[in-house]
């Protein structure tokens, strides 16, 4: 054992209680709350792949299924990309009272027609979860890889759903599979703060009443996971996916239209 | 310290076979880095190294094992376990874990000994900190005793022998050792991610405004707020550990079936665990086969064999993509270096990784059950599913959540089930029509 190493542990050793005593309070409220919104636009065609279901094929081949990694609109408008606030471990943010005052409406993942209903989707911690079964006399299972708060696979049937809730911060959207029929798929953003958002079937997202500041955000899409140099306005996301912003008090931020490109998307 | 995966694998390993017999002092064997965790995070060999340094410090090495404070590990077991294998004057064994495990489970905990290659199934890896058998919930860690049981049972249908004839302090400590590598592993995948979130380079303003980016160097004896980080992520994987006994499942004693059932409730509560069986809201058929051979859905994966998979995958389509590139600007030309010199250390890291196997549903027909035949044992797989794997649980997620089917339900799945083997004369077992075509090897 070298001393260094000797050193470092004697230092981590010691770094449990001084932790305790250096949090630093963050109790100043946010100068102002802003928004942030945009349009992501895919600059490449999109052939979705036809399915044809190998299990439970006279219910699941009725509906048209397609491969969904890449899920475009008429005018090229790319949905399922997640935008959301990037904070540091442990990091914890101040919620606009409106977030608070909300009636929280359990986040639902439905099994129907054979596939994920939504495909990609965020779950605030402060809000229920509930995994449904809409498809009468099939089985399906629900098997979400999550980090911080402890995978789950169970199944579900239609008359009763499954109800969970989550404690942690998860930095990714995490992927969700039904193994009893393998071309389900789907991703699930799991955060302890409501910042965060997924394009819709226009392209569209928009995270409203973010504390005025600097931050940074985040860009995520499940065929390249962080979305490594999407140019958003002049700035360019690293390796991370992320880029800088400053949200002004009662402004609301819009990047317009960003452009994500085939090669982005490791197509 | 010399990075360990500079070290060529198989001189690694002749040198600790050599050194298990006496013949040469080899060099001390260490910890290798688990390539994939760094390669998809990223991280270049100056960020590995100073990964290696911080495992070092909180763990030590496989011949000075470290119980850090805060993983609560058992420092003597840990020396009991660790280190060459020997035996002292009054007939003591020392060196246990390289003396019995790793041959197959490797020196790391990684599933990657010498004999992996020629078993299937594989030997597990740990350093996911995930267990198959085990009487907790689907997410939970198992418990001790669920670790000594495999160990005292060995695991019957694969190659994990019985250590029955240990002694039961032996066996506690390689139980603990096991739990240390699971630990040292989790917080090594783990640290990689950290350090790729939120390290890396920053943009620095001096005096005169020049903005010019620095490397944040991983170091936490240098920065109270890593230190801060590190900790914590150990004690989130620490506390799994030990929250494990308060996982337990814990049969409903009302739901339990009597032990004096007369025949016909037997027969009864079979055929009750049938119509589960068959039905859409167990769906064991989908998987275990219409003929409980285990000739369902045979393409599925392991997230052991799926983070493989995954990450051969993701390299061949890295690869197609650099091939098409084409550069314009010279940024975009040091970018496609970059992303080169990437692509060669993936490359490196797959063609060491095992082949991938599918995951093939248990025959239960055969009368051999991994996790233990018990009564019990069944009925914590039906319970909780089989964590790692795409068996799904019936029974409730967690303390106090609601399950699919009732407790009673499970309980005749498991009389089913056990009964699978045990059919009339009449109607001999099958032979299991696997599905060849389906099977990569």
């Amino acid at each position: 054992m070298t001393s260094i190493h000797l050193a470092l542990r004697y230092f981590l050793t010691l770094t449990v209680t001084l932790s305790a005593l250096t949090v630093i309070s963050n109790d100043a409220s946010a100068a102002g709350w802003g928004s942030l919104k945009g349009k992501f636009l895919y600059k490449g065609s999109v052939n979705p792949k036809e399915i044809t279901p190998t299990r439970d094929p006279e219910f699941c081949g009725k509906h048209k299924l397609v491969e969904e990694d890449i899920a475009v609109g008429e005018k090229n408008e790319l949905a399922n990309v997640y935008v959301y606030l990037y904070t540091k471990r442990n990091a914890k943010v101040e919620i606009h009272p409106d977030y608070e005052k909300a009636e929280l409406k359990p986040a639902v993942l439905d099994n129907k027609g054979c596939r994920f209903e939504p495909h990609a989707m965020t779950v605030w911690t402060k809000q229920p979860f509930q995994v449904h079964n809409s498809d009468q006399g099939i089985g399906h299972n629900t098997n979400a890889t999550l980090r911080a708060n402890g995978s789950f696979n169970e199944t579900v049937t239609n008359d009763k759903p499954l109800k969970k809730s989550f404690q942690k911060t998860e930095t990714y959207p995490a992927p969700v599979a039904c193994n009893v029929h393998p071309w389900m798929n789907a991703t699930l953003l799991i955060r302890d703060n409501p910042y965060m958002a997924v394009s819709n079937e226009k392209g569209e997202f928009e995270i409203k009443n973010l504390p005025a500041g600097e931050h940074e955000i985040v860009f995520w899409h499940e065929a390249s996971g962080t979305m490594k140099n999407l140019q958003v306005g002049k700035e360019k996301a690293g390796r991370t996916g992320r880029i800088d912003v400053e949200i002004a008090d009662g402004e609301t931020l819009d990047f317009g239209e960003i452009t994500v490109t085939p090669k982005l998307l490791g197509k | 310290m010399k990075l360990a995966t500079q070290v060529n694998r198989q001189l690694f390993l002749s040198l600790l076979v050599l050194g298990s017999l006496g013949c040469t002092q080899g060099e001390p064997p260490q910890f290798r880095l688990n390539m994939i965790s760094m390669t998809s995070n990223e991280l270049d060999s100056e960020y590995q190294q100073e990964i290696a340094n911080v495992l070092s410090g909180l763990f030590g090495t496989p011949d000075e094992p470290f119980a850090h404070p805060a993983t609560g590990l058992n420092q003597l077991k840990l020396d009991l376990a660790s280190g060459p294998a020997w035996s002292d004057k009054r007939g003591y064994s020392h060196g246990l874990y390289r003396q019995h495990c790793v041959h197959c489970h490797g020196i790391d905990g990684d599933g990657y000994g010498p004999t992996a290659k020629i078993l299937n199934p594989y030997p597990r890896d740990y350093r996911k900190g995930i267990f198959k058998f085990k009487s907790t919930f689907n997410a939970a860690k198992p418990t001790d005793a669920d670790l000594h049981r495999v160990l005292a049972n060995g695991v019957p249908g694969t190659s994990m022998p019985s250590f029955e004839l240990l002694p039961s302090s032996e066996v506690e400590s390689l139980v603990e050792y096991v739990k240390y590598l699971a630990m040292r592993g989790q917080l090594e995948t783990e640290l990689a991610a950290y350090v790729f979130d939120e390290l890396g380079v920053e943009e620095v303003e001096d005096e005169s405004g020049t903005v010019t980016e620095q490397r944040i160097p991983f170091d936490p004896s240098a920065s109270p707020d890593q230190a801060e980080a590190v900790l914590d992520i150990l004690s989130e994987i620490v506390a799994g550990w030990d929250e494990a006994g308060e996982n337990v499942i814990q049969p409903a004693e009302d739901a339990i079936p009597a032990d004096n059932r007369s025949d016909e409730e037997l027969a009864a509560s079979i055929d009750r665990g049938r119509e589960l069986f068959y039905g859409v809201k167990a769906n064991c058929i989908k998987c275990h086969g219409p003929t409980g051979l285990g000739d369902g859905q045979q393409t599925d994966h392991n997230v052991w064999n799926k983070e493989n998979m995954d990450y051969i995958e993701a390299t061949t389509s890295m690869a197609d993509s650099l091939a098409n590139a084409d550069p314009e600007t010279e940024e975009e030309e040091l970018e496609l270096d970059r992303e080169w010199a990437l692509l060669k250390s993936r490359e490196e890291v797959s063609d060491t990784l095992l082949p991938v196997r599918n995951a093939v549903p248990r025959n239960l027909r055969v009368g051999v059950y991994r996790g233990g035949r018990r009564r019990i044992d069944v009925f914590h797989k039906i319970h909780a599913g089989i964590a790692g794997t795409p068996m799904p649980g019936l029974g409730a997620a967690g303390p106090g959540a609601e399950g699919t089917i009732s407790e009673e339900d499970m309980w005749s799945i498991v009389d089913y089930v056990l009964n699978l083997p045990y059919e009339a004369p009449s109607q001999p077992q099958r032979a299991l029509p696997t599905n060849h075509s389906n099977i990569t090897q």
